[in-house]
């Protein structure tokens, strides 16, 4: 019976959807996570009957013909890359972008990956890292004895030191654009790696065309709004129970085709 | 057998497709521009029936087409800037390796090259080809009438098309719909695109519960008259054929 699986491939759907709406939830308070959404398409049609057939000799047409369908799948799952709103920390290395770009961060495998997460630190060597200990490209070292580290706009590090009236320029910080960010390959730990589908990158200074501004002492919140994913929540729950109910009438309704007497 | 049998038969066989059918709406409850479908049904005067001396019509029941129901689907606030709804009648163009294919699915981003796509990564047709967008310039501002501009620029124009007889349509899948009659498409005069907005599907989800609750009677109750007649005749023979 094609109901049934139909209504098996609506709920597999919904499934999916409760699961990138979980992980939404659960990264809301993550710094630099863009939320997600499941896209559904319907499969493909069986044409029973062609709309536009000729049903006579004398040129009557068919006007809609017969054609059904074989129920719902997932499409694709699309991040949202729009802006999340900054916080403000204090921590003179918090950075947030505002505006497009990602910060280039050196795995250990020698590979490139990006971030929008600008929570970082120095390392025992004084060099700035992600919460993971990955080095941030380009490397800015910051030097001993430094008392305050100043992040330009335009993403030039400055560091003053004690006895010194001028600060010290100690590095320029880069962003990578991509002309299609949603194509990213998400890695976990807040980093994604470029993929066919997002382009190459292109680096460029902070400020500059088309490339967002840095932000000291603030990080992008993750841009999940709550009320929006319980919603969709709830939507997914009904929906997943309304299939569940077309099983239980395809189910019913071969239950009395079997109890036919003979 | 008797004609009981046969014309009960033909109503299951039909409740069956209509089944099939609801189920393929509640599955697509979820899915943007999807639309509604409902199995439309004849009586078949025309079609022989064995009839031993009876001289009532025997009247079956046949599946005549499917209607589409294309009425606006609810509005959806995304925020994203290149999901696009479109507000009365009309249909984006999407030119897929298939050949040209129409949509109310407006959920479309760049690829690697900038190329305005659906979510299957078939390009958006616009002003006679593709529609190519430069991230680094900007936000996009689509209007009302389609034209796309970035930085106050001008840099394309998304095509909305209808058809005099949305009969013309068949479905495709991927939310897609394909032409295969040549009653060729216009432009949409009175159709107003919204941009960060989503059509949902049309899908009532109550009339298609209390669809399936009727489906599922009707094949009860048909199935019924199939167990009664044929008691009747086990019956007569019984009766009819003691020999005392």
């Amino acid at each position: 019976m094609q109901a049934l699986r139909t209504a098996a491939t609506g709920m597999a759907a919904q499934q999916m959807n409760v699961e990138v709406i979980s992980n939404n939830i659960a990264n809301m308070n993550t710094i630099g996570f863009k939320r997600q959404r499941a896209e559904f398409e319907d499969l493909l049609y069986q044409t029973m009957e062609s709309p536009g057939a000729q049903s006579s000799n004398t040129g009557t047409i068919v006007p809609t013909g017969v054609q059904i369908g074989g129920g719902v799948k997932a499409g694709s799952v699309y991040r949202i890359t729009e802006q999340g709103s900054t916080t403000a920390t204090g921590n003179q290395y918090d950075m947030a972008i505002q505006g497009r770009g990602y910060f280039q961060v050196l795995l250990p495998s020698g590979e490139t990956a990006y971030t929008r997460a600008g929570n970082l630190s120095p390392n025992d060597q004084g060099q700035l890292v992600t919460p993971d200990g990955y080095l941030v490209q380009p490397t800015i070292s910051i030097p001993q004895g430094t008392t305050q580290v100043i992040i330009s706009k335009t993403g030039q590090v400055q560091a003053a030191q004690a006895g010194q009236t001028a600060p010290t320029v100690v590095g320029q910080l880069q962003l990578a654009t991509f002309l299609n960010e949603g194509g990213l390959d998400a890695q976990g730990d807040n980093l994604f790696m470029e993929s066919a589908a997002s382009g190459a990158a292109t680096l460029a200074s902070p400020g500059s065309t088309g490339v967002g501004q840095l932000l000291q002492g603030y990080t992008e919140a993750s841009n999940v709004d709550a009320v929006s994913e319980i919603t969709a929540l709830i939507i997914a729950q009904r929906a997943y129970e309304m299939n569940s109910k077309v099983v239980t009438t395809a189910d019913q309704m071969l239950a009395t085709a079997a109890q036919v007497k003979p | 057998m008797d004609n009981t049998m046969y014309v009960s038969l033909s109503r299951q066989v039909v409740l069956r497709r209509e089944l099939d059918i609801v189920a393929n709406n509640i599955a697509n409850a979820d899915t943007a521009g999807f639309k509604l479908e409902d199995m439309m049904t004849r009586a078949d005067k025309a079609a022989p029936a064995m009839t031993s001396g009876v001289k009532s019509p025997v009247t079956f029941v046949m599946d005549d087409g499917v209607a589409r129901d294309f009425r606006q689907g609810g509005m959806n606030k995304t925020g994203a800037p290149l999901d696009l709804a479109i507000d009365g009648r009309g249909f984006f163009k999407v030119s897929t390796v298939a050949g040209e294919r129409y949509t109310r699915d407006g959920r479309f981003k760049m690829d690697d090259t900038g190329k305005l796509v659906t979510q299957d990564g078939d390009a958006v047709e616009g002003g006679g080809g593709n529609i190519v967008l430069d991230a680094a310039k900007g936000a996009v501002s689509i209007s009302e009438g389609g034209v796309i501009s970035q930085a106050g620029q001008k840099v394309g124009q998304i095509d909305v098309v209808n058809f005099d007889s949305l009969a013309a349509l068949s479905k495709d899948g991927r939310n897609l719909f394909r032409n295969d009659t040549n009653i060729q498409p216009q432009p949409a005069t009175t159709a107003k695109i919204r941009q960060g907005m989503l059509e949902n599907s049309n899908v009532q989800t109550l009339t298609q519960i209390t669809r399936l609750v009727e489906i599922n009677r009707a094949y009860d109750s048909i199935s019924n008259i199939m167990t009664q007649t044929s008691d009747l005749s086990r019956r007569s023979i019984q009766r009819l054929g003691a020999v005392n």
